[in-house]
């Protein structure tokens, strides 16, 4: 006896669909760029096209199978959410609840011989941390651009964050700044920053200190995260 | 006043949400690629072997099936998101249990992909890219001796069960059969005659993984939203402060891998934040744990197992671990 033909089932070439373009989105959109390394971007881009692909041939082959209903629902009803809303992390709110720790041992030669001037804010803190006598870097002239992160009990610092898988790795890494009189850096706010090496008397000890000369408000740049 | 004070409220959470939603947003972009791949190795094992002849024949010996199902993780290299779904198949094709669950444990680290980043993060640790992966294999038998214990009825997920009951996909299975087990047996190897085309079609091919993925990445959400949200609310100093402590530190990296939830190719890059900082024993505890089980892919073991299989498993990994951590504590402190 002939079967009654089985409803044909839309939603999981439709979930499909929906996460094929929320990978392509997110990486066309630059929004990557706040959520991964850039080594992984390739593979959300060719996820994203596959989705698509397989959707295209999910419809040509529609499931007629009711199970599998609810997975698929809870997908489609998830996928519109993270194409709407955009990532805005507070990087200093992250920051605050990870600590400043170990950068690894990369490229410091190289850093090392690099002119001040052209040391970013990453590359001081290697260099901090590789030779961290204050006295080396007196005087030399800095130019480094990051968000401020607020420090309790101190003025606030410029940080950056290191990843290297995702957001959830991201590790902060922060200089501490004498800020010029009447500065009021605010939490999150991007500022490009000029002046010299200084050192200062900490917890007993001393250290290097960004004394500011100059403090120019920046765009949030369109990688934040550095490797 | 109400008012102001919710929107007061609000506005004090509002970064804190944002973040949350922000790591929840990479943790996921990260790990569905990799669910993906897993997928698709395990659609194409099922085009490639439909009635599981081949996987049947991996050994069923208690220590080379564990041992053969580790070794399979240098072939198909996925971490923890892309291995559930090939362990999954290998399972419902009828390989034998202790090989698959020994490429479940172990893969995520016996891959290649896994062993050069632990290489590339600690060149001058040589004892941590030996340990890493003979622990790994180590907790992968002991994981795979404990399991045993249960019968399949008692470990595996229902769906699961009927599958490798059956040696053929569920929906070719009529309920009876599937309910009744008048075909196969829970210890028997693959029924021998049931119907069934020898290459599955296109179409069930392609609804099959397109299930697996969905059922899978919707259980994703749920574990990259737990792990997001306890991972910005609660500070990472809190897991790094015992610091030197040689079991409190093994504990508290343990409860860090479980919480941050990465991607084991790359968690040796994050360990080498915090390695100078605690205890040999403890580095080692992340490097093994977060590979078999975090917040983000706990969830998807539900596909694989009953609660109770579950928990057993929890217990079994963390008593490893946290044993494994202390002993190479005695002897390095």
């Amino acid at each position: 006896m002939a079967q009654p033909a089985a409803a044909v089932n839309w939603l999981p070439p439709l979930a499909l669909g929906f996460w094929g373009a929320v990978l392509l989105q997110a990486w066309s959109s630059g929004r990557l760029n706040l959520l991964l390394q850039a080594d992984f971007h390739w593979l959300v881009l060719v996820a994203g096209l596959l989705l698509l692909a397989l959707a295209l041939l999910a419809m040509r082959f529609p499931p007629g199978r009711r199970s599998g209903q609810q997975p698929a629902l809870i997908m489609l009803l998830a996928a519109p959410l993270m194409l709407a809303l955009p990532p805005k992390p507070s990087l200093s709110t992250l920051a605050a609840n990870r600590s400043s720790s170990d950068l690894g041992e990369s490229d410091q030669a190289l850093t090392f011989f690099s002119p001040p001037e052209q040391r970013s804010l990453t590359d001081w803190a290697r260099l901090l941390r590789s030779q961290p006598d204050p006295e080396l870097y007196r005087g030399d002239p800095v130019r480094i651009s990051g968000f401020v992160l607020p420090v309790a009990g101190e003025p606030p610092q410029l940080a950056r964050l290191t990843v290297r898988c995702c957001l959830a790795d991201a590790t902060p890494v922060g200089l501490p700044v004498l800020w010029p009189d009447g500065a009021q850096p605010e939490a999150d706010q991007w500022l490009d920053i000029q002046g010299a090496m200084g050192v200062e008397r900490h917890q007993g000890g001393l250290r290097s200190i960004v004394v500011a000369d100059a403090i120019r408000s920046i765009p949030k740049p369109e990688r934040p995260l550095e490797p | 006043m109400g008012t102001i004070l919710t929107l007061g409220v609000i506005g004090s959470f509002g970064p804190q949400l944002q973040t949350v939603w922000a790591v929840f947003q990479g943790l996921l972009l990260e790990a569905i690629p990799f669910l993906l791949i897993g997928v698709a190795i395990a659609t194409i094992a099922r085009a490639w072997d439909p009635r599981g002849r081949l996987l049947q024949r991996l050994p069923r010996h208690p220590l080379l099936g564990p041992l053969s199902g580790a070794a399979l993780g240098f072939a198909l290299p996925a971490c923890e998101c892309g291995n559930v779904p090939v362990a999954r198949r290998l399972m419902a094709q009828g390989a034998p249990m202790g090989a698959a669950l020994g490429f479940l444990f172990a893969a995520p680290v016996l891959n290649p992909i896994v062993l050069l980043s632990t290489w590339a993060a600690f060149p001058d640790r040589p004892w941590l890219l030996l340990l890493r992966p003979l622990g790994s294999v180590l907790i992968a038998l002991a994981l795979t001796a404990l399991l045993q214990q249960l019968s399949e009825a008692a470990l595996l997920a229902p769906d699961l069960l009927e599958e490798r009951r059956m040696g053929q996909p569920l929906e070719r299975a009529s309920l009876l059969e599937r309910r009744s087990g008048l075909i196969g047996s829970i210890q028997a190897a693959p029924p021998p005659a049931v119907v069934e085309p020898a290459r599955p079609s296109l179409a069930v091919l392609l609804d099959h993984g397109l299930r697996e993925f969905l059922e899978l990445g919707s259980l994703l959400l749920l574990g990259c939203a737990i792990a997001a949200t306890i991972q910005t609310l609660i500070p990472r100093d809190l897991f790094l402060t015992v610091g030197q402590a040689p079991t409190l530190s093994v504990i508290s990296l343990m409860v860090l891998a479980v919480v941050v939830s990465v991607c084991s190719s790359v968690d040796a890059f994050l360990a080498l934040g915090f390695a100078a900082l605690v205890t040999p024993g403890a580095l080692l505890a992340f490097l093994l744990l977060g590979p078999v089980i975090d917040l983000k892919s706990l969830s998807l073991f539900a596909r694989l197992f009953r609660r109770r299989g579950i928990l057993l498993m929890l217990a079994g990994v963390v008593l490893a671990v946290l044993l494994i951590g202390q002993w190479l504590n005695l002897l390095l402190l």
